[in-house]
C-alpha cells in the first residue's frame, strides 16, 4: 500500500551538507547544527528540507510547538495511509475483520519486533498506550497478590516521577490487592546517573526489610516530568542482582527517543508509545513481555473479548470492534523514517543535538542551568526558567504555560521543583523543551524572548487570575 | 407503528433535538452517495455486526482528528472534555436517564462489559461476596461477555448459570418461563444472584427480549444488580433506561447509531451502582467518577465519541428522525424475512414483533448444515461466490427436541440473520433469496465442493 523507499542518493547526501570556503581555499562543513539543512533524505523522493514542511503543514503554523513529548506528531504521508486503512474496513467490515485485520497486524508486530531486538514476535503485543499496558502488566501483580503467591506487604517500587496514571494504576491494582509501594526520590536537577542509581538501591533494600520481597521494579525509561534518561540497563541488573521478580520498563517515551534493545536492557516487560517519537498516529504503543519458563500466565488484556487466552498478543488484536488502523500503518511508518539519512537512529541523534544546542542556548540567554547534563537527556531537555517569575506551585506552572499559550503561541510544558531548605534563590520552575523534525530554531527563539519579555515586564504568576 | 408498548419503549416524546420545518428529507440519491464509500457489488445485508457509518458523519470526524493533530495540547486542555461533555449529553436526553453523571462514553459494549465485571469479581475478592454466588445469563450472550465473566467472575469464585433461550420462539412468555427457572437455579442452596445479564436484544440469534419484564423479576427474586447489554439497540428500538430499570446499561453507537467505529454508551444508575465502577485502563482521572476515567484513558483519537451531535444531524435528514428510522428498518427486515421464508419454504425465528431491524429465517434443510463450521462455510460461499454478505447462525437439536420442519420436510438447522438498514435494497435480500435456492437445488450437497 506505502511506496517502497528508494536506494540511497549518495549526490543528494552531498548536495545537503553546505560547504564553506575557508580562507586559504579548502573546503570545510559548517559547525553550527543550525546552518545544515535538518535532514539529509537518501531518497530523491524526499529533496529538500521544504517536504517536511508539508508532511506537517496540517500542524497550527502560528504555534511553536516545543512539546513533541507530550502528544507526538505524525506526518501527512501517514494520516493518508492510515485514512486508507479506515476506508478499507469501512468498505466492507466482515471481510476485513475475517481476512485482513489479524495478518496486518502481525505484520505490523513482526516490523516492531526487529526494531527492538526481541526474540519472538509472540512477545509484542499492540495497545492504544503505554497507559494501557501499565493497566495489564499491573492487573497480573494484582491478581498474584490476591491469589497468595505474594505476600501481603511485599512491595512494588517505582520512581518519585513515575507518569500519573501510572502511579494511579498502582494504586488501583496494586495497593489495592495488598502490595506495599516504595517511590524512589531522585534527585532534580541531577548531575549523573550514579545518583539515581545509589537511591533506587536504597529503595530496594527498603523494600527487603522484614523478610518481604520486592516483586516488581517499574522504572522509567525516561521519565515524563521532569524528563530526565535513566541509566535502564544497570537498574535492571540491580535489580536481577537484588532477587527482584519482575522489571516492567515504562518506555512512553521509548521508540524514536531512545535506543531500545530490549534483550540489552533485559526487562520483563517493555512498552514504548509509538505515536510520541515514532510517527505514528494516535494511537498505538507496543508492550513487549520477555517469554521465559517463569512468566507470568496472568498476562491478560482487561478488556476481555472472545479471543481471550489465546495469548496477550491476540487478545489485544481484538477488544471489539474499534478503529485499529493506528496499528495498521507501523510498517508504512518504517519506511517513511527510513527515507531519512541514518533512519531512526539519525532522527533521535539530530533531534538530541538539536534540543541540547537550544536548551544550552536558552539557558545562557536566561541566565539559568539545564536540569541535567546532556548524556542524561534524549530528545527532551529540562531548561532553567529566571526564578523571578516567581513560580512557586504546581498550578503556577500550568498557568504560566496557559499563558505562553494563549499570549505568545508557545507551546511548551512547565514543571514546578519545589525549593529545598537551605537553597539560595533557587530554580523553581523548568521548561520541557522537545525537538522533533518539524521544528525550527525560530521556535526556541520565540521561547526565548517571551521569557526575556515576562523578566523585563517584571512578570510574577502570582499576578494570574485562578 | 402499533402504538403498544415495546419493551422498554413508549411513545412518549422524549426531547431530541427537533427537525426544522421546512427542511426537505435526504433522497435516495442522498443516501447512495452518503454511502458511496461500502463496497459495490455487495450484498451488505450484515449492519448487526459492524454497523455503518455516512460520509458526511466522518467528514465531520476527520474535522476533529485535524483539529486534534494540529495543536494536541489545546485540544487536551480546552475542547476534548467539552466536546465529550456535548455526546453524553445528547445521549442522556435520548435515553431518558436523569443525570449525565449517569452516561459514559466507552470504545464498545466489550469494554463495558469488563467494567461491570471487574467489579463484580471485586465483591469475591473481598469477601463481600459468598463463593458461588451466581451471575444469571442467557447461553446466547455473546461470547466476549461470556469470557468476561470467566476472567474476572469465575476465577475468583464466582458461579454462573446459563438460561437456554427457546430458539426459534413464538412469544415473550417462553423466553421469561426459561428465565424465571435461570432465577430459582442461581439462588438454589441459600446462594444469592449477584448479577443478571440480560440482553436487550440477542445477537446470535436475534431476538428482541422483553427485557422490561424481565428487570422487574430480577428486583422481584432479589437479584443484586442488573446489566442490560443492549448492544444492538440505539438506533434499533426506542431506549428508556429509567423505564427499563436496569442497574447498567450499555449500546454501541457504531452498530445502528451511525457513529464511525467505535463508540459506545455506557449507563450507570446513580445509587444502585456505587463508586466502584472503574474503567479497567487507569489514569490520572481514576477516582473522578467513571464518565471522567472514560473521557480520558491515555492518548487516543477520541474522535468517533465526538461526533454524536453531527449524527443527530444526519438523522435529522430522515423523516420522523431516529424513530422513523427504526420503524422503516423494522419493517423492511419484516418484509424480507416474510419473503425469504416463502421462497425458501422455511420460518422466520421469531414474530414480527420480537424483531427489530434484523430478522432471522430459517434455512433450507436441504443445505444439511450440521454444524457451526458449516455455517462459517457457507458465509465465506456466500460472500466470496456470491457478493452477499450475511452472518449464519448454527442450532443443533437438543435432546428430546423435534425441531421445526420446512416445506422439504427435512429440519431446519441453521438460520440466516438478515439486517436492514438505510442503505439497503430489495434488490440485496433478491440477491440472498436466489443464491440459497441456486445452491439448494445443486445436485450434491454444496458442502462437498
Amino acid at each position: 500500500m506505502a511506496s517502497l523507499s528508494s536506494p540511497p542518493d549518495e549526490a543528494a547526501y552531498r548536495n545537503c551538507h553546505p560547504k564553506r570556503l575557508s580562507s586559504n581555499g579548502a573546503i570545510e562543513p559548517t559547525s553550527d547544527f543550525f546552518k545544515r539543512p535538518k535532514i539529509c533524505p537518501r531518497s530523491s523522493n524526499f529533496n529538500s528540507p521544504i517536504e517536511i514542511e508539508s508532511e506537517f503543514s496540517h500542524h497550527d503554523s502560528s504555534s511553536a510547538r516545543i512539546n513533541n513529548g507530550s502528544f507526538g506528531c505524525c506526518p501527512a504521508s501517514i494520516l493518508v495511509l492510515q485514512r486508507e486503512w479506515q476506508l478499507r474496513f469501512l468498505r466492507q467490515p466482515d471481510r476485513f475483520y475475517f481476512d485482513d485485520l489479524k495478518p496486518k497486524i502481525a505484520e505490523s508486530r513482526a516490523v516492531i519486533r526487529r526494531l527492538i531486538n526481541a526474540d519472538q514476535v509472540d512477545e509484542i503485543s499492540l495497545v492504544d498506550n503505554a497507559t494501557t499496558a501499565a493497566a495489564i502488566v499491573l492487573q497480573q501483580t494484582a491478581w498474584a497478590f490476591r491469589e497468595g503467591r505474594f505476600q501481603r506487604g511485599d512491595a512494588v517500587v517505582m520512581l518519585h516521577y513515575a507518569y500519573g496514571s501510572v502511579k494511579k494504576s498502582v494504586e488501583a491494582y496494586v495497593t489495592r490487592a495488598g502490595g506495599h509501594v516504595i517511590e524512589v526520590q531522585l534527585p532534580f536537577p541531577v548531575e549523573s546517573t550514579d545518583e539515581i542509581v545509589g537511591r533506587f538501591r536504597n529503595a530496594l533494600e527498603t523494600g527487603k526489610a522484614n523478610g518481604k520481597r520486592v516483586r516488581l521494579a517499574l522504572i522509567d525509561h525516561v521519565t515524563s516530568m521532569p524528563s530526565v534518561v535513566i541509566p535502564i540497563k544497570e537498574l535492571v541488573k540491580i535489580c536481577r542482582e537484588e532477587g527482584v521478580d519482575q522489571v516492567f520498563v515504562d518506555a512512553a517515551h521509548g521508540i524514536g527517543c531512545v535506543d531500545v534493545d530490549v534483550k540489552e536492557i533485559g526487562a520483563d516487560f517493555y512498552t514504548s508509545n509509538l505515536h510520541k517519537w515514532f510517527f505514528a498516529p494516535p494511537s498505538v504503543a507496543f508492550l513487549y513481555c520477555k517469554k521465559s519458563d517463569s512468566a507470568s500466565p496472568d498476562l491478560h488484556h482487561p478488556v476481555v473479548s472472545s479471543e481471550y487466552g489465546n495469548g496477550l498478543a491476540i487478545e489485544s488484536s481484538w477488544v471489539g470492534t474499534r478503529d485499529y488502523s493506528a496499528q495498521l500503518v507501523v510498517p508504512s511508518i518504517l519506511e517513511f523514517v527510513n527515507r531519512f539519512e541514518g533512519g531512526i537512529d539519525g532522527i533521535k541523534k539530530r533531534n538530541h543535538d538539536a534540543v541540547v544546542e537550544m536548551g544550552q542556548m536558552l539557558a545562557k540567554a536566561w541566565g539559568t542551568q539545564l536540569g541535567c547534563p546532556p548524556e542524561m537527556c534524549a530528545s527532551m531537555i529540562m531548561v532553567g526558567l529566571p526564578p523571578c517569575l516567581g513560580v512557586s506551585s504546581d498550578s503556577d506552572a500550568l498557568k504560566l504555560r496557559t499563558l505562553l499559550r494563549e499570549r505568545f503561541r508557545i507551546e511548551v510544558p512547565i514543571y514546578f521543583r519545589p525549593p529545598k531548605d537551605g537553597e539560595i534563590d533557587p530554580i523553581t520552575s523548568y521548561a520541557r523543551i522537545s525537538h522533533q523534525i518539524y521544528n525550527k530554531p525560530d521556535d526556541y527563539y520565540r521561547f526565548r524572548d517571551a521569557v526575556n519579555e515576562l523578566v523585563n515586564d517584571g512578570f510574577r504568576c502570582t499576578s494570574l487570575p485562578d | 407503528m402499533e402504538s403498544e408498548e415495546r419493551n422498554g419503549e413508549s411513545n412518549r416524546h422524549h426531547r431530541a433535538p427537533k427537525k426544522p420545518r421546512f427542511a426537505e428529507f435526504i433522497t435516495e440519491s442522498e443516501i447512495r452517495s452518503e454511502f458511496a464509500h461500502h463496497q459495490n457489488g455487495i450484498a451488505r445485508i450484515n449492519n448487526g455486526s459492524f454497523g455503518c457509518c455516512p460520509g458526511s458523519v466522518l467528514a465531520d470526524q476527520r474535522e476533529w482528528q485535524l483539529r486534534f493533530l494540529e495543536q494536541p495540547d489545546d485540544f487536551y486542555f480546552n475542547v476534548l472534555r467539552r466536546g465529550l461533555l456535548e455526546s453524553r449529553t445528547v445521549v442522556k436526553d435520548l435515553i431518558n436517564a436523569d443525570d449525565v453523571e449517569e452516561v459514559s462514553l466507552v470504545d464498545n459494549a466489550t469494554t463495558a462489559a469488563a467494567i461491570v465485571l471487574q467489579k463484580l469479581g471485586r465483591g469475591f475478592v473481598d469477601g463481600r461476596y459468598q463463593r458461588n454466588d451466581t451471575v444469571v445469563m442467557f447461553n446466547c450472550a455473546f461470547e466476549s461477555v461470556k469470557k468476561s465473566i470467566q476472567a474476572h467472575v469465575t476465577r475468583v469464585g464466582g458461579s454462573t448459570v446459563e438460561v437456554r433461550l427457546p430458539f426459534p420462539v413464538s412469544s415473550n412468555d417462553e423466553i421469561i418461563a426459561a428465565f424465571r427457572k435461570g432465577l430459582e437455579k442461581g439462588k438454589a442452596d441459600g446462594r444469592t444472584v449477584r448479577l443478571a445479564i440480560i440482553d436487550h436484544i440477542t445477537s446470535m440469534p436475534c431476538v428482541l427480549m422483553p427485557v422490561r419484564e424481565l428487570v422487574k423479576i430480577c428486583r422481584e427474586e432479589g437479584v443484586e444488580q442488573v446489566f442490560v447489554d443492549a448492544a444492538h439497540a440505539m438506533g434499533s428500538v426506542k431506549v428508556d433506561v429509567k423505564e427499563i430499570g436496569a442497574d447498567y446499561y450499555v449500546s454501541n453507537l457504531h452498530k445502528w447509531f451511525f457513529c464511525p467505529p467505535s463508540a459506545a454508551f455506557f449507563y450507570c444508575k446513580k445509587h444502585s451502582s456505587g463508586s466502584d465502577v472503574h474503567h479497567p485502563v487507569v489514569s490520572h482521572e481514576y477516582g473522578n467518577g467513571l464518565p471522567i476515567e472514560s473521557a480520558w484513558i491515555g492518548t487516543r483519537d477520541y474522535s468517533s465519541q465526538l461526533v454524536v451531535p453531527s449524527v443527530m444531524k444526519f438523522l435529522n435528514r430522515f423523516e420522523g428522525g431516529i424513530e422513523g428510522i427504526m420503524k422503516r428498518n423494522h419493517d423492511e427486515a419484516v418484509r424480507m424475512g416474510i419473503m425469504l421464508a416463502d421462497a425458501w419454504g422455511t420460518n422466520l425465528g421469531s414474530p414480527p414483533e420480537m424483531c427489530v431491524g434484523m430478522a432471522m429465517i430459517g434455512l433450507p434443510s436441504k443445505l444439511a448444515l450440521q454444524s457451526e463450521e458449516d455455517g462459517k462455510k457457507l458465509r465465506s460461499y456466500l460472500r466470496v461466490h456470491c457478493g452477499v454478505e450475511v452472518p449464519i447462525y448454527f442450532q443443533g437439536l437438543s435432546d428430546g427436541e423435534e425441531g421445526v420442519r420446512d416445506k422439504d420436510g427435512g429440519v431446519i438447522t441453521a438460520y440466516v440473520r438478515i439486517s436492514h438498514q438505510v442503505y439497503n435494497r430489495v434488490e440485496d435480500y433478491e440477491r440472498l433469496r436466489d443464491a440459497i435456492l441456486r445452491i439448494r437445488s445443486l445436485s450434491e450437497p454444496f458442502l462437498q465442493h
